[in-house]
Formats: structure tokens, C-alpha cells, sequence
């Protein structure tokens, strides 16, 4: 196990979040070699670095920056995703209060890149302590003069979860409600106000002085070739010591575990894992067993990577419980725009809460399944998608769970 | 984008515009396809998932309202995949909606009735008692009444408010299974042209107070004509019912889409306008304060016009039709008067909006414009013939041809309301527009033109 700490370098170091100590430690530096550069030319290391988007999707960042119009009559912008909901999910919090700074530095430096004189760090509701340290940051860095290119401004989101779909952040960032839109016929950019917008997670930017700094080799110097670099992973549920632990791409699952989280919590087995937040299928115990930790190898089972944040449950966990707790949320969080998703989330959690009563019968499993399969596909943004994957997944794996309750 | 391509609907080959939505095409081409949400007047918003099509080299079907036409394209709107979908989508909009169909005024009319015959008859896989409660009478204002548990959420209303009014009275309140249609709270919706989300609502959420409960939509037969309420000349049909030997009733106004001048929409008070056509009207015929006959009072206008030759003038209401105007005219020209039609009196500038209302009151001033008649007010007169002009004149002798009770005259005459007559109108564009005889009475009013002919025989 190689340890590596890129983004969370100083999250150990006390009063990281000043900019004092971050300055103490290399912050702020790379501005100083900015200038050496054409905006177009830090898209570039970026591209070489194959910087991957952080928040999920693991979408190619360099391309998206590139999408971009270098030369608009239009005001561009930055959107900052640090609307952290997705549940088992919680490296961004860990960015904005241990090191405020390396945002603030790499939002700098992806304004310079892509032409944006102003940022918007859209920050959950639920986050309003975390959200202090980073105005305070974001307030040093005014008064040390950091700021006269770029402004940076904090919005704060009323709580939904489907605002962290980059669209409906812009949405809610407009003053509207948060649904997201509908997807355009070609690659272009997102729009605030009717203007081209980068949006991006607060991991990915935070990832961004550190390419700049030592250059794209020095970054795929980690990870794997198509998942070079590193991720804020984290654990939590039945585990020894839960947390966020940064790793690079392809190490092994189970040795992660085992070295960060010292191993399943009271020595008991484990018996499931959601891979990174609970949109991405949930794996079994055996499924674990030889995976490493990159896009490719989840997507190769037939879950995702996400986020990174593992949940993991040990033998002694009733799956229809932990359906039951995500379908609850689902419902409680699906925006209400699309109708297989509006109507879909309510119908099955009230099914798995019927089998969990003991009141369902063995048809209403295939109507689970029936569900799922329409919820997948239809609609505009992938929330329906993702439900849908889950409940597959717990049924496919975990089946005689639920049909010994029927 | 705007060249014209081929594109291949079910094996049926048919000319579009290349970049225009595919479901414009559908709809145009008679192609059945389901939609909530999708109104030719608000565009795209992709919502409620229904108008799933199979387009060669998709993996997934596609909604038809975001896609764009392309040369070459091959769409699939019918077959066992895309009937499979549709039907799973149409159930998931019913597992809330509550079976109140025999109670529910949209029925006769209603989208999803229509869709759940086209499309759905499966059996009910959930039960009443899961169902989601909401309210079911809210007074949204401007007689416009919500049942939430009804609405599909298309968004259709709130659209019509932000994109189509900018009054934004509505919006879709909570999330998941518990978003509803709602106003911002003690706010009303309160605009000149609100009770077109009643038509614009393709189920039963929004209902009109005014309407509601007073007629089944499949008893109402329905007539083109056009809104008499100002000069812009609105479309619309007007739906009535006849009961069996009562008299024709109507039950109310609705929009007719005529893109070159009223859109999809009429404002409220044409709407409305409905209820005057039935109220405080001229039924009998009075020669100071006596009822008398149809054939006395032609006698007694004869002798008047022989007595006051040289010395009457016509007025003409500018809301009469074309034909109407023309054959007062020819009877004036006979009996040599002079026609007059002052317009000012029409004009109201708090009426008039950059939307449809006109400031002009006047259905067909234009056309009294084209033709010669005086605008000005006339001088005292001997005798003065009204046919339903609204100002009061001054002359020894006036004969009232009149819908409506109300004014003084030595002798007045029902006649016929538009409804119950056909006829052309000039909008104030100069556009002529054609109005279908709605209401048929079991003892008709005689319009003015079988006066007219009976006075020159």
C-alpha cells in the first residue's frame, strides 16, 4: 500500500485551513507559474494529466474545460459542486474545512484556464458549519489580494439532493427550482443565466494545483493508465475506523479496508459494499474480493465507482432494511419532474416497506423488478437510472433475503 | 436548419423541416402519439415521458417532444416495445391519480382517459389505500379550481404563467410523489387570461368555477365562431346544449387556435362574455310601454319613415356583422337616411393589452371604417332608427332594434345576439372572419336582416 496525499497533503497539519499555514506549506505557489502559461495550455496538462471528474461520472475534466469558448462576448463562469448528498459521501467537507485554500488556489487557476472572472461554490444547506471556514478562507484570500481577477462567491442550496446533478445546480443557482434539464443535442457547455459554465467538483478542482505544479506526468504517475491519479475514498458503516482516506486509482479494495479502515468493525465478516455512495450497485462479500479501486474495474461488475465512499455492512445486516433505508430516500428526494421517477421512487418504497412488514406476496418482488425496469432509461437525468440499478442489484444478490419475508 | 428533409415515420415516408421537433411532425400528420406535458404554445419540457418513439440507432426509445427532425431519420411510434413502455409509464401516472372519474368534470375530455384506453388497460396493481392524498378543492382564483391529486404534473399551467403571461402566480411546490401545483402562499392566481390553464390542463387538476358541474362535456355540441368582446377578433367555439323542448343553452366559451390572430388563448373576459348573450335580454316588442305584434309595429315604423322622410338617420352597432352592415346600408340608401356609427364611445384604453385585448370594444369596427358610415355622433334628429348601437342619441321618434333591455325608445324591437345568427366580421387586422349560428331557440328573435326584408316587401 502506497500511501499518496495529494489533495489532503495538509488536512493533518494543525490550522490547515488558514492561509497562513497554507502558505507555510506551498500554497498559493503555482499561481506564481501561471502566467508562464496560455489558458489554452493548462487545459492541455490537464487533458495530459486525464484529470477525471471527482463528483461521480468520472467524466474526462480536460474535455469538459475545453467546451469553453475562449473568445465569447459572454461572461464565463465557474460553478463549484460542493452540494456533497450522495449518502456514504463526505471527502468534500473534508476539503473545504482542512484545506479552503487548495480550492481556492485551484478555482484561481481553472478561472485563469478557462477565461472566468467569477466562481460559485454551490454548497448544501446541511453544510453551514463547514461553510464558515471556507467564507473565512475565501475571506483571507480577499484581504491578502489573492482575489482581484476572480471573484468567488458562495451560494448556499436549500437542501436537495437532485442539485448536485450539475444542471439543476445551475437551475437552483438561477433562483429556480432544481430540476435538471434537458440534456443538449451536441457537446457545449452548462449555462448560467444563458451563460457558458464550467461545473465541476470540489475534488476535481482541488486536484488541479497539484497537476499544474509538477506537470501531468507527475500525476499519472499515480493511479491507473485510464484512471491515473488519486481519490479521497472513504469508509464508513461496519468498519473499524471509518473516515476518508486518500488512495491512489487501482489499489485493491480489501487491502484499502484493511489498512485504512483497519478491517469490518467488532471481527465479524462482511457480507456487502456499496462501492461509492449509494447510487452504485451493491456488491457481495466474494464480488470484493479481488477488485481494485478504479473506474473500470466497478463498471466491469456491473456497479460504479461513484464517489469513493464505501458503506460497508457486515453479516449480521438484513438487506430489505438497507433497501428500505435507500428507497426511503430516494423518495423523500426524487425532484417530481419525470414521472417514472416521481411516481417510481414513492411505488417502491412502499413495496420493500410492505415486504419488510411481512405483508407482501412473491409477485410483488417481480413488481419490484417491473418497476425498476421502467424507471431505468426514461428520464432526464440519471437519478431514475441509479435507483433503478440498486434495486436490481439487492434483489439479483441478496433474493432470498426478500423472499424469505414474503 | 430550416431546409426542408425526409423522414420515416412506420414506414411512411414525409417531408420536414430538419431541426424542428419530431413531435410537431406526429402531431401534424394525424401520428398517434401520448403527451402531457408538450403544448405546441410552451415548447419542450420533457417531463412527462409519454411520447416515447423508437428511432433507428437509439439503444433507448426517445421522447418525441426533444427530438430534433434529421434527414433520414426512422421512427417507430407504434409496435410491442414502445406500446410496452408507454403503457409502464401511463401506469405509474395512475397509481396516484384517484378514480373519481364519474365525479370528475374533465371527464368526456381528459388525456389520460384517452391514453388508459389507448394505451393502458392493465389491472390496477396498487390499491386505493396506498395511494398519495392531496387537496382536492383549492382555490387557486380567477375561477380557476385545483385537485391535486388529480394533476400529472405536465407543468402545463406554471409554463402557461411564466412563459405565456410572466405573471408567475404558479409553481410545483415539494418533491418526489409530493410536488403539487400551488400559488406562492397568500398570493392568488390573478391574471386577464388565466382560465386558459383550464383548457391547457389535459386532465382534470384544473377545472373552471364557472363551468364546472353544469354540464357533461359529451352532451354540449360545439360551433366555430368568433369572440364579439373586443376587436381583436378571437376564435372560439361556443358550446351548447339543447335540452329537449327548452330553449338552446350556452355553457361556455373555449379558445380555437388560429395562429394568425388569437394563438391558442382568449382572455377571460371573452370568455365570459358568454353569459350576456342569455341575460337582461329584449324579448317583446313595445310601442310605448304596450306590447304589441310584429306586424303592428312594422306598420307603425313604415308610417314613421313616410313621416319623417328627409329627416331620420341610422345608427349601426360596430359589433353587427359584414352582412348585417351591408344590408342596413342598402335599406338606408332607400329610404334616403344618412348611417352613422360613432366608434368613440367603443374605445377603452384600460381594456386594451399588448397580449390579445384591444382598446377598440367595437367586434367590427373595421369594417364600419371601410364603409363609408359616419364615426361622428349625429345632430338631433325626427327620427332615429338604432339597430343596437350602445350610445344614447338624441330625436322626436326612435325605433330600438335591440338585443338587450335597457333603453328608451318610442318603439323598440328584439333582435337576435350573434349566437343565434351566422355572419362575417373584419377584425382590426382587416381579417375576415366567419361565425357559426350556435344557438337555436324554439321561438327565434328575428335577426336584423329578416326585419329589414320584411320592411321592403
Amino acid at each position: 500500500m502506497r500511501e499518496c496525499k495529494i489533495v489532503s497533503r495538509k488536512f493533518d497539519i494543525k490550522n490547515s485551513h488558514t492561509l497562513e499555514v497554507a502558505r507555510l506549506h506551498d500554497g498559493y505557489r503555482t499561481l506564481q507559474k501561471l502566467q508562464e502559461y496560455a489558458p489554452t495550455e493548462i487545459i492541455q496538462i490537464i487533458k495530459d494529466a486525464n484529470l477525471r471528474g471527482k463528483g461521480g461520472g468520472g467524466a474526462g475534466a480536460g474535455e469538459k474545460w475545453e467546451l469553453m469558448p475562449q473568445n465569447s462576448d459572454k461572461l464565463s463562469f465557474l460553478a463549484v459542486n460542493c452540494d456533497e448528498s450522495e449518502p456514504g459521501t463526505f471527502k468534500d467537507r473534508q476539503i473545504i474545512t482542512k484545506d479552503p485554500h487548495l480550492l481556492i488556489e485551484g478555482i484561481l487557476i481553472t478561472c485563469y484556464a478557462i477565461k472566468a472572472h467569477h466562481a460559485y461554490i454551490y454548497i448544501r444547506g446541511e453544510y453551514k458549519q463547514y461553510q464558515d471556514i471556507l467564507q473565512f478562507a475565501i475571506n483571507e484570500a480577499y484581504e491578502a489580494g489573492l482575489l482581484k481577477e476572480c471573484d468567488i462567491t458562495i451560494h448556499r442550496g436549500a437542501g436537495a439532493y437532485i442539485c448536485g446533478e450539475k444542471s439543476a445546480l445551475l437551475e437552483s443557482m438561477e433562483g429556480k427550482r432544481g430540476h435538471p434539464r434537458l440534456k443538449p443535442k451536441q457537446k457545449e457547455p452548462e449555462w448560467f443565466f444563458g451563460n457558458p459554465t464550467l461545473v465541476n467538483n470540489v475534488e476535481t478542482i482541488a486536484s488541479v494545483p497539484f497537476i499544474v505544479q509538477n506537470g501531468a506526468d507527475a500525476y499519472r504517475e499515480y493511479g491507473t493508465q485510464k484512471s491515473p491519479g488519486t481519490l479521497l475514498f472513504a469508509m464508513s458503516g461496519h468498519v473499524e475506523k471509518p473516515g476518508v482516506y486518500e488512495a491512489e486509482f487501482g489499489t485493491s479494495m480489501m487491502e484499502y479496508i484493511k489498512y485504512y479502515g483497519g478491517g469490518i468493525k467488532n471481527g465479524k465478516k462482511l457480507k456487502a459494499l456499496i462501492p461509492g455512495g449509494v447510487s452504485c450497485g451493491v456488491l457481495t462479500a466474494a464480488e470484493c474480493e479481488n477488485l481494485t479501486l478504479d473506474y473500470e474495474s466497478l463498471r466491469g461488475i456491473g456497479s460504479s465507482l461513484g464517489t469513493g465512499g464505501m458503506i460497508l455492512m457486515d453479516e449480521d445486516t438484513n438487506m430489505v432494511e438497507v433497501l428500505k433505508n435507500i428507497l426511503e430516500f430516494y423518495h423523500e428526494e426524487s425532484c417530481g419532474q419525470c414521472t417514472p421517477c416521481r411516481e417510481g421512487t414513492g411505488w417502491s418504497d412502499k413495496l420493500v416497506g410492505k415486504i419488510l412488514e411481512g405483508n407482501a406476496t412473491k409477485e410483488d418482488i417481480d413488481k419490484l423488478l417491473d418497476i425498476a425496469n421502467t424507471m431505468n432509461g426514461k428520464t432526464i437525468c440519471v437519478f431514475a437510472p441509479a435507483v433503478s440499478s440498486v434495486i436490481v442489484s439487492f434483489i439479483k444478490k441478496f433474493r432470498d433475503e426478500f423472499e424469505d419475508r414474503v | 436548419m430550416s431546409e426542408m428533409v425526409y423522414v420515416i415515420v412506420d414506414e411512411t415516408t414525409y417531408k420536414a423541416k430538419e431541426g424542428s421537433l419530431l413531435i410537431d411532425l406526429l402531431i401534424k400528420e394525424n401520428i398517434k402519439v401520448p403527451y402531457f406535458c408538450y403544448h405546441e404554445s410552451l415548447g419542450a419540457d420533457g417531463n412527462c415521458r409519454m411520447c416515447m418513439v423508437e428511432i433507428e440507432g437509439q439503444k433507448r426509445p426517445q421522447i418525441a417532444c426533444d427530438t430534433l427532425i434529421k434527414s433520414g431519420m426512422k421512427v417507430r411510434s407504434k409496435g410491442e416495445n414502445i406500446q410496452k413502455v408507454r403503457t409502464d409509464i401511463l401506469e405509474l401516472e395512475l397509481i396516484n391519480h384517484p378514480v373519481d372519474c364519474p365525479i370528475c368534470d374533465q371527464a368526456g375530455e381528459c388525456s389520460l382517459q384517452d391514453f388508459y384506453m389507448d394505451y393502458g388497460l392493465h389491472n390496477a396493481k396498487v390499491t386505493i389505500a396506498d395511494k398519495v392524498k392531496h387537496s382536492k378543492h383549492v382555490d387557486l382564483g380567477s375561477n380557476v379550481m385545483l385537485d391535486q391529486e388529480r394533476c400529472v404534473l405536465c407543468a402545463r399551467c406554471t409554463r402557461f404563467t411564466d412563459k405565456i403571461t410572466h405573471t408567475h402566480e404558479l409553481g410545483i411546490i415539494g418533491r418526489g410523489d409530493d410536488a403539487k401545483v400551488s400559488t406562492m402562499p397568500g398570493r392568488k392566481l390573478s391574471n386577464p387570461y388565466a382560465m386558459n390553464v383550464v383548457d391547457l390542463c389535459p386532465v382534470g387538476a384544473l377545472t373552471s368555477k364557472d363551468f364546472r358541474f353544469s354540464q357533461r362535456v359529451w352532451f354540449l355540441q360545439t360551433a366555430n365562431s368568433i369572440c364579439h368582446g373586443c376587436a381583436k377578433g378571437c376564435n372560439i367555439y361556443i358550446d351548447h346544449n339543447k335540452i329537449k323542448y327548452q330553449d338552446d343553452v350556452i355553457y361556455r366559451f373555449r379558445p380555437r387556435r388560429n395562429d394568425a390572430v388569437n394563438g391558442f388563448f382568449i382572455c377571460d373576459e371573452g370568455r365570459l362574455s358568454y353569459k350576456e348573450l342569455q341575460e337582461n335580454r329584449q324579448e317583446e316588442i313595445i310601442l310605448h310601454d304596450n306590447i304589441i305584434t310584429e306586424d303592428e309595429a312594422l306598420e307603425q315604423i313604415k308610417n314613421l319613415i313616410q313621416e319623417f322622410k328627409n329627416n331620420t338617420i341610422i345608427t349601426i352597432d360596430a359589433n353587427l356583422y359584414n352582412e348585417e352592415i351591408d344590408a342596413i346600408v342598402a335599406f338606408a340608401k332607400k329610404i334616403d337616411a344618412k348611417v352613422y356609427s360613432p366608434l368613440e364611445i367603443y374605445m377603452d384604453e384600460a381594456f386594451g393589452d399588448d397580449m390579445l385585448k384591444s382598446s377598440n370594444r367595437a367586434a367590427n369596427a373595421k369594417k364600419i371604417q371601410n364603409s363609408n358610415i359616419r364615426t361622428e355622433t349625429p345632430a338631433k334628429t325626427g327620427l332615429l332608427i338604432n339597430f343596437n348601437h350602445p350610445q344614447k342619441f338624441e330625436a322626436d321618434e326612435t325605433i330600438n332594434f335591440a338585443t338587450h333591455k335597457g333603453k328608451q325608445a318610442s318603439l323598440t324591437l328584439p333582435v337576435a345576439v350573434y349566437s343565434e345568427n351566422s355572419g362575417t366580421l373584419t377584425n382590426e387586422d382587416g381579417l375576415i372572419q366567419t361565425c357559426q349560428k350556435a344557438v337555436f331557440k324554439n321561438n327565434p328573435t328575428p335577426t336584423i336582416i329578416e326585419y329589414l326584408i320584411r320592411l321592403s316587401s
